[in-house]
């Protein structure tokens, strides 16, 4: 949350005809709509130019890392969710991935289908909120209710799973909670197939039918691979510069590595390649869904594993792909009922670093639209 | 080399990782010793670099190797030393590669990575707020989660997560009447955990002095039970 006295030397510049103009300072956040959650941007504004951003954050830290090291293993999953708060089921499996990493054990067949069933319509209500608040920030405001309600469809489905809305706690060590709840799967029949046969193209039209949008995300913001590199972005930002980095297809784990994934990959790095990357990643992620279910095994969903699980000493870097990249846990373990230190990559965090850069020399009117083209949770930001 | 011996969960290409750590020959040479290669659980080479080599051994990791992208830094407090850990992605050939260095408990010092990754930059500021390693040449090593002026780094194990709060006036966690009375009580450091979360409570921690903190009272003279007065135990 830190932020340094600006240097104010070049605060007062002369221009040829000796007229001096000034440099402004303009807050922006953290209280402020567009900045999707407690961001505090520091811009450097000459006229309407963007010259310096400085982002502060930290206003949602809330010390992860340490509550990690002092609750026991099988508690540790429901603070993830709270990281990441649009992709909780994904972040669990992150975390009880790392824990079966060290303790060299796989859950069984039927709880890494149903996780991918999760993981996947996690995603795609994560891309639901992004590409809806995404056009509500650059000026079409009819898909985020469009979205929002698809949305719900989703957050039912996760309800009956588990019994909570957001914060699911779902996954643990060795495989998941509950077993699919009768009808189900009957149930998210019904919805995928209204999703994808009505609401995704229906969105699809709405966005991409919408001069402003287009106007306002064509060649803006753009990203090259090699700043996509040397920045160490991942996910859908990534993507849509070129870059064909994504986890479930380089490292997959657990169904993904019998369900291959298609990697949405596009070249043109600016914001509508980005909005555009998530939306068919959409409609790759229903495929999943429908692939899983069909071949969705039986028998148990869960090892068993002990209240007090206490993992042998060891360490694991266990990456999943999150709505917003790649999103891992480097866990070690000291052989002891709590983790001895538990790091979050968060993909958020990662992705936000490239903002100052991005802005400089950028008009003020594209700060909004740029910053929501990169969709970053500040819960995930911060942590 | 154990990879004939240990099964790996996943089932990673055996060939794949064997030329990544035949590649990474490269890195005795400037290391100046064998460095030894450990194969990890999911796919992850592990190397182990002195502090002092650690640039040189990240600038050719990423020129000749092909290590383009720095995804994570991750500082760990052993104790008795202090290691800072980085994730590195070889994109093109699906690498990943964790390198370590220990260092010094006392004063952690480690060169930065940002000249050669850029993304270097908040990671290792990261670290710097909540671990405390400090790395040289860093352009910008402020704290980025914490505040300016919080005082120690909270994922060191000698952090207090307790504050060190003499509960000397009644509250409703203590006993009325010995709070009442001005006694001293025991045990209250031992409960300060479950009233953690409450209140003023919630701001505490042992590097600033807030309201509610021993020292505030101390100075400020507000309910303040002289250490000297009352032997712990014994009653009035």
């Amino acid at each position: 949350m830190a932020m340094n006295t600006t240097d104010t030397t070049h605060i007062f510049t002369d221009d040829a005809s000796g007229l001096r103009s000034e440099e402004m300072i303009l807050n922006m956040g953290p209280q402020h709509p567009s900045t999707h959650g407690v961001l505090r941007l520091v811009l450097v504004l000459d006229g309407e130019t963007v010259m310096q951003c400085t982002p502060v954050m930290g206003y949602l830290h809330r010390g992860m890392e340490k509550i990690l090291e002092n609750r026991p293993y099988l508690a540790g999953p429901r603070y993830l969710d709270n990281a990441d708060y649009l992709c909780p089921m994904i972040n669990e499996v992150a975390y009880a991935g790392a824990v079966e990493k060290i303790m060299g054990v796989e859950p069984p067949p039927r709880a890494q289908y149903i996780r991918l069933i999760a993981m996947e319509l996690q995603r795609i209500a994560s891309h639901l909120v992004a590409v809806g608040t995404y056009g509500l920030d650059v000026g079409a405001t009819t898909p985020v209710l469009w979205c929002f309600r698809d949305r719900e469809g989703i957050l039912d489905l996760f309800e009956s799973l588990s019994g909570h809305r957001f914060t699911h706690n779902y996954m643990r060590p060795g495989g998941v909670v509950y077993d699919l709840p009768s009808g189900w799967l009957g149930q998210l029949q019904t919805w995928i197939d209204a999703f994808e046969k009505r609401s995704l193209p229906e969105l699809e039209t709405l966005l991409d039918g919408n001069e402003i949008f287009i106007a306002r995300t064509r060649g803006v913001g753009v990203i090259d691979k090699e700043q996509a590199l040397s920045y160490a972005l991942t996910g859908p930002v990534a993507r849509a510069s070129g870059m064909d980095f994504d986890i479930r297809v380089q490292r997959p784990e657990g169904a993904y590595r019998e369900i291959a994934v298609r990697s949405v990959v596009r070249t043109e790095g600016d914001c509508y390649a980005r909005y555009r990357v998530r939306l068919d990643e959409m409609y790759e992620s229903v495929r999943l869904v429908r692939a899983a279910v069909d071949r969705l095994p039986g028998g148990p969903i869960s090892l068993r594993s002990p209240i007090a699980l206490r993992p042998p000493r060891g360490e694991a870097y266990y990456a999943v792909e999150s709505g917003r990249g790649e999103e891992s846990i480097y866990m070690i373990s000291d052989g002891s009922e709590y983790p001895y230190r538990v790091k979050i990559r968060a993909p958020s965090f990662g992705n936000l670093q490239i903002l100052p850069e991005l802005l400089r020399g950028n008009k003020i009117g594209d700060v909004i639209a740029i910053l929501g083209s990169i969709d970053i949770v500040l819960g995930d930001v911060d942590r | 080399m154990d990879i004939a011996e240990k099964p790996l969960l996943v089932a990673f290409d055996r060939d794949h990782l064997a030329t990544l750590v035949s590649q990474l020959d490269v890195v005795d040479a400037v290391v100046g010793a064998p460095v030894a290669k450990q194969i990890m659980n999911g796919g992850i080479v592990g190397i182990e670099v002195p502090a002092a080599k650690l640039l040189e051994v990240a600038t050719m990791l990423r020129d000749k190797v092909g290590f383009e992208m720095l995804t994570c830094v991750t500082g760990v407090d052993f104790v008795d030393h202090v290691q800072s850990l980085y994730h590195l992605r070889g994109i093109a050939q699906n690498w990943l590669l964790q390198v370590r260095v220990r260092l010094d408990a006392d004063e952690p010092v480690v060169d930065s990575l940002y000249g050669i990754y850029p993304s270097a930059n908040w990671l290792e500021r990261e670290q710097y707020d909540l671990v405390g390693i400090t790395y040289r040449g860093h352009p910008d090593l402020r704290r980025i989660m914490l505040d300016d002026d919080f005082e120690g780094h909270p994922l060191r194990r000698d952090f207090r997560m307790t504050p060190l709060t003499l509960h000397d006036r009644a509250t409703t966690q203590v006993s009325a009447g010995r709070a009442i009375a001005g006694e001293q009580q025991e045990g209250q450091e031992r409960g300060a955990p479950k009233r953690l979360g409450q209140g003023s409570q919630e701001r505490l921690h042992p590097g600033k002095q807030t309201f509610g903190s021993a020292a505030v009272y101390l100075s400020t003279g507000q309910g303040v039970v002289e250490p000297t007065q009352k032997k712990p135990g014994k009653k009035k």
